[in-house]
């Protein structure tokens, strides 16, 4: 199932730099595309600005076929302020652009299960496949949106996975 | 309308703070901080290699249980005090452009061994400048020794 969540991330990192290469964040001295999942990242006093941040939280496996299907719930949340050229008045504006985005990098619903643990990563034999997002309301707090997508995300246990 | 009094600034709060901090027990924290050159990996991203963190003394400091009602199964907070000395000293060293930004970047803070998370940070200053950090830490779940 790791292998599945690193896939996941690592997917729409890749398609975020193609999508919209101006949306970056320096975390632990790197600059990178604006992406993170928030269980590998030390815990943050406040949110990104402008950045998804990933969590996993359900879990269900389906035992019944002949491997096994892990589906696994992903929650994209993202915050934006807006512009300090706009004096944040944009937030509103800053928030669908963030929205169209995660449309943009979930498309298409699948990629290549790769074990991101070896170097250079490896392909497995099966994909990766994700349901369209769900996206929650808008949460207003001071003046920050929020907005949480939540994501189905489905993939087979390859032989030998663990 | 605009404050036009004489105002010579002077380090005197700084210095009463370091001392004040000196005489009640000052100890030395140490922020956890990413290595300057990051890690580029994709396995560096997802968990897989450590993170390297750097030790950086703060010192002196003074740390004590914050005020705070406790409610069931929440685990305690502690305030740490940092002299603001000590602050602008790794900010200058890190080239950094601000102490804020030193607290925001580091993973936490290692007190006698025990890694704690920042919670909030604040700092206290007069005629516009800094002369204490206040940091609201929580002792973090996984108790390894650091």
């Amino acid at each position: 199932m790791q292998n599945a969540k690193d896939t996941f991330y690592i997917t729409l990192r890749t398609r975020l730099a193609a999508v919209n290469p101006a949306r970056n964040i320096t975390l632990r001295s790197v600059s990178r595309p604006g992406i993170l999942v928030q269980d590998a990242e030390a815990p943050m006093i406040r949110p990104l600005l402008d950045a998804f941040a990933l969590s996993w939280t359900g879990l269900q496996a389906d035992l019944q076929l002949p491997a096994i299907l892990a589906e696994m719930t992903c929650e994209i949340q993202y915050s934006t302020a807006g512009t300090a050229a706009n004096a944040g008045l944009d937030r509103g504006r800053a928030l669908e652009e963030l929205d169209y985005e995660v449309l943009k990098l979930l498309y298409p619903y699948s990629a290549q299960k790769m074990n991101y643990t070896q170097n250079p990563a490896a392909a497995m034999e099966t994909m990766v496949f994700w349901s369209e997002p769900e996206f929650g309301p808008i949460v207003s707090e001071r003046d920050c949106l929020s907005r949480t997508a939540k994501v189905t995300v489905f993939a087979f246990q390859d032989q030998g996975e663990s | 309308m605009a404050d036009l009094s004489t105002q010579i600034p002077c380090d005197a709060a700084r210095r009463v703070a370091a001392a004040l901090l000196h005489a009640n027990g000052g100890t030395t924290a140490c922020l956890q901080m990413p290595p300057l050159t990051g890690d580029i990996s994709n396995a560096g991203q997802i968990g897989v290699d450590a993170p390297g963190y750097q030790s950086l003394p703060l010192s002196p400091a003074v740390f004590r249980k914050s005020r705070v009602t406790l409610e069931e199964g929440q685990l305690p907070r502690y305030e740490l005090l940092v002299s603001a000395d000590a602050v602008a000293a790794q900010v200058s060293e890190l080239q950094l452009s601000s102490a804020q930004c030193l607290f925001m970047m580091a993973a936490g803070v290692v007190i006698a061994g025990k890694l704690f998370r920042i919670l909030a940070f604040t700092a206290s200053e007069t005629q516009g400048q800094a002369y204490l950090y206040r940091l609201l830490l929580q002792e973090a779940a996984g108790e390894w020794p650091m």
